[in-house]
């Protein structure tokens, strides 16, 4: 670690500045006049949006970070790789994104490229989801690098080429993102881990932590789903469509949640995951005329599409097909992306929206799936070489293998303390 | 095993949230459409502003408020959420139906949402008085009985006292702590000692309260100037709570400390009473013309709600007196200051008439009046009512002995595997 990481992080960045020195440039004047407007009207459209970015901006670093506290020796490396790969992530995204929207040109970074950029590192955070505990540092390093390229390219096909509709970005990114990291932990599968490890589980604090991040989420997601929709009618039907949905799916999971464990008691782990499901499910036709109803109808099935994804799903996809998902992002955003691909095929054929056809938004929800299983499948081999440090079986889900920790033993007492006490009166 | 094993509502809870759920949605169907006048975006993002500023306090602020009891945490926050979403649905609707009872198109707006989230709070507020004693099908019904009696009689003050919407909103807190004070009080057992062993705060978290302690602080201003159409209205509001604010946290916790017989600083006090002061210039925030008086409310306001949750300490004069147990001491949070910022709105007015000599403002004052009174007592009386109905077996209330567990509603996985 203490070579090759450092190496490796501060040669990325070095990469980052002499590209920025080559493609990026802030806008100019002339730059501006593209668009047919006068700069002060910009510079208004720039203040309107920027709120929006700061939502996201939440969003990405609290609220994804947080949602991965949930493990109990895992929390800084939660919150800590999750800052690394995101600050990483947002400057090659804009990169990427920028090259092929200008097709060879430089890049000039306006709002709408930030808002962008921060989206492209949500799909390598919903993989991380995936992977997390189980792969270095270095290896997260890597798996942003490549796995944001694929997604600037198949968001160039999505959204240039089959002119598909995703304001939301339920397929390009959630679905995708899952997909990616899913298949990452497929080709990394430890056997040695088939029989569960015994940090991969929470306590009751680090579950508490996780609510932050759930909380955050939850009431971001109207602006995650409208910030790069067209200014007015459109933003507001965003807006409106993804908190009915929201506020739906939170009945819904309770309720499934409730019914699917003994006692009709409630786990957090669907508390934490399936309330978020029904933001990612309405993604796609955020923007479209789906009639309020409509949205609540997307947000109640992700809810209990979710849930019983978590209760029968993840473990026979951890024994069948050998996938060990940690954070279930096949139940948060793999299965609800898909449903909002299929909802919008639904909404369009019921002629919500006329700028993009069912055809098309199959398309784009095939290629997503396709391109981040491919794009997958070489990361995983890629991150199969023994150079980049993987933690051993029995390190894995284990903080103090990548952070100074002097007062570990401390909290560890506690906690022990308090559940044995809760071990007695049962 | 006896009562470790508590009543189960496998049955009872997803039956009732899945079909409360069918039926908005077929509410949501039969009455509601977009709002398809076109939009300016500089308007939509304001009002989307303060939506969101009041969506935080909602479900962060308020669900982490109460989190501090040591076992009771996931509840805390997790009911919180559950009740915001169930209830906003509902105050929508209910909002449409109240004020154009036959329009079979209500329109849904970013105002309509964030007005839906206020009343919804009053739901969140009574929530801390009740919590850890009931389970969330009691709590759906709450929600239900409590929007629909705070929904109408939001309506029977608009239209027959004339008050406008900002003075009605704000009384909330007073309605909400009092309606939950008295459900409370009709679970009037003395606590068992299960429950007093699990009611009692911890340090992580009280720390978790503090988290949302500090959003509700950062974000009040917005709430209290949010229902206010002149601009200068709402520039005055906004400064009148900031520095209710600042000067009820510095008041909190200097007196908190000089409570103690050692001079230390009661982290319970802090939770709570640093936002007494949001709470008392609510109402009359537009009709303070300095800073000097929304300070002097917010000294006030500091000193009552410590000297509330200290002097007569609540847990126990209450509990002897009243036999009702206030779970996170709403009463000197959310009431007491509530009626002293009723009351200032009252004089604020009376000073004005005398200076003005204007009729219908005098008629305004005991209208507000009448109103004030109105609230606490539609808030007692109904709250009563609804005590009743949720003391009855149907709902498989936990057992005492399982009160302020977060056991009795939640699977702990790293239980089973004898971590």
């Amino acid at each position: 670690m203490r070579i090759k990481f450092p190496l490796m992080a501060i040669g990325l960045e070095v990469a980052m500045i002499v590209l920025y020195g080559l493609f990026v440039e802030y806008e100019t004047d002339q730059s501006i006049q593209q668009f047919n407007i006068s700069k002060q009207v910009h510079m208004e459209k720039f203040l309107d949006l920027y709120p929006l970015f700061q939502d996201v901006h939440v969003m990405i670093f609290v609220g994804f970070g947080f949602l991965m506290t949930f493990l109990k020796k895992y929390g800084f490396s939660s919150v800590g790789i999750n800052l690394l790969i995101a600050a990483l992530g947002l400057q090659w995204g804009t990169i990427a994104q920028g090259i092929l929207h200008s097709h060879g040109q430089k890049v000039h970074i306006g709002i709408k490229n930030m808002i962008n950029a921060d989206f492209s590192t949500a799909t390598v955070l919903i993989s991380f989801g995936a992977v997390l505990g189980k792969i270095s540092p270095i290896q997260m390093l890597i798996m942003t690098i490549i796995e944001i390229a694929v997604f600037a390219g198949n968001e160039y096909l999505v959204g240039e080429i089959f002119k598909a509709s995703d304001i939301g970005a339920s397929m390009t990114i959630h679905a995708f993102g899952a997909y990616f990291g899913l298949t990452v932990a497929r080709i990394l599968y430890r056997p040695g881990l088939r029989g569960g490890h015994d940090n991969e589980e929470s306590v009751y604090h680090s579950d508490l932590f996780a609510m932050i991040g759930t909380l955050f989420l939850w009431i971001f997601w109207p602006s995650f789903n409208s910030a790069i929709a067209e200014a007015g009618d459109k933003q507001y039907l965003a807006i409106v469509n993804t908190y009915l949905s929201l506020a739906a799916c939170v009945l819904t999971s309770y309720a499934f949640s409730s019914l699917v464990e003994h006692g009709g008691k409630l786990d957090m782990v669907h508390i934490q995951n399936a309330t978020l499901a029904g933001g990612v499910a309405v993604g796609t036709c955020a923007d479209m005329a789906i009639k309020p109803y409509g949205s609540m109808i997307i947000g109640s099935i992700a809810g209990i599409v979710s849930v019983i994804g978590f209760k029968f799903l993840t473990p026979l996809v951890a024994t069948k097909l050998r996938i060990q998902d940690t954070c279930g992002v096949h139940n948060l955003h793999g299965l609800p992306g898909v449903i909002g691909g299929l909802a919008s095929i639904v909404a369009i054929a019921m002629g919500a929206s006329s700028t993009s056809t069912m055809v098309n938004q199959a398309f784009a929800l095939g290629a997503s799936i396709g391109t981040a299983i491919v794009g997958g499948l070489i990361t995983g081999v890629i991150l199969l070489l023994p150079l980049w440090e993987q933690p051993s079986d029995w390190d894995c889900y284990n903080d103090s293998v990548y952070w100074e920790f002097p007062r570990l033993r401390d909290h560890d007492n506690r906690f022990h303390e308090y559940h044995n006490h809760l071990e007695h009166e049962i | 095993m006896g009562y470790n094993y508590t009543r189960s509502v496998r049955c009872s809870l997803p039956l009732w949230a899945l079909m409360l759920e069918a039926v908005l949605i077929f509410l949501f169907f039969f009455f509601t459409s977009y709002d398809g006048s076109s939009k300016d975006q500089k308007r939509l993002m304001g009002t989307y502003r303060v939506f969101q500023d009041i969506t935080i306090m909602a479900a962060l602020g308020l669900g982490f408020l109460t989190s501090y009891l040591r076992r009771h945490g996931w509840s805390s926050v997790a009911f919180n959420l559950f009740m915001l979403a169930l209830g906003v649905q509902w105050a929508i609707l209910l909002d449409g139906f109240l004020s154009q009872p036959f329009n079979r198109n209500m329109h849904i707006s970013p105002d309509s949402i964030q007005l839906a989230t206020m009343s919804a709070m009053s739901v969140l507020i009574s929530l801390g008085a009740v919590l850890g004693k009931v389970n969330l099908v009691q709590l759906m019904v709450m929600v239900l009985v409590e929007l629909t009696v705070f929904g109408s009689m939001r309506m029977v003050c608009k239209q027959i006292l004339n008050m406008d919407n900002h003075t009605i909103m704000m009384q909330v807190h007073v309605f909400a702590a009092y309606f939950g004070l008295t459900v409370s009080g009709c679970f009037s057992s003395p606590l068992s000692k299960e429950a007093k062993e699990n009611y009692q705060p911890a340090t992580s978290p009280s720390l978790f309260a503090m988290l949302g302690t500090l959003f509700l602080w950062i974000f009040w201003p917005s709430f209290n100037s949010a229902l206010l159409d002149v601009p200068s209205d709402k520039k005055k509001a906004v400064f009148n709570t900031y520095y209710a604010l600042a000067t009820s946290a510095v008041t909190a916790i200097s007196v908190s400390a000089s409570a103690h017989p050692q001079g230390k600083i009661n982290m319970i006090h802090i939770h709570n009473a640093v936002l007494a002061g949001g709470v008392v210039v609510g109402t009359p925030g537009h009709l303070i013309i300095s800073p000097w008086i929304a300070m002097v409310l917010g000294l006030l306001a500091g000193l009552i709600s410590i000297g509330g949750a200290n002097c007569l300490p609540h847990r126990v004069s209450c509990h002897r007196v009243l036999g009702i147990h206030d779970s996170c001491g709403m009463h000197y949070t959310f009431a007491l200051p509530g009626l002293l910022g009723g009351i200032t709105n009252v004089v604020l007015r009376m000073l004005k008439v005398s200076w003005t000599k204007d009729l219908m403002i005098s008629y305004q004052v005991l209208h507000d009046t009448g109103g004030l009174s109105l609230i606490v007592a539609t808030g007692l009386a109904f709250g009563f009512l609804t005590g009743f109905l949720l003391r009855l077996k149907i709902w498989k209330p936990p057992h005492a002995a399982k009160y302020f567990d977060d056991q009795a509603f939640w699977k702990f996985p790293h239980l089973a595997v004898g971590f």
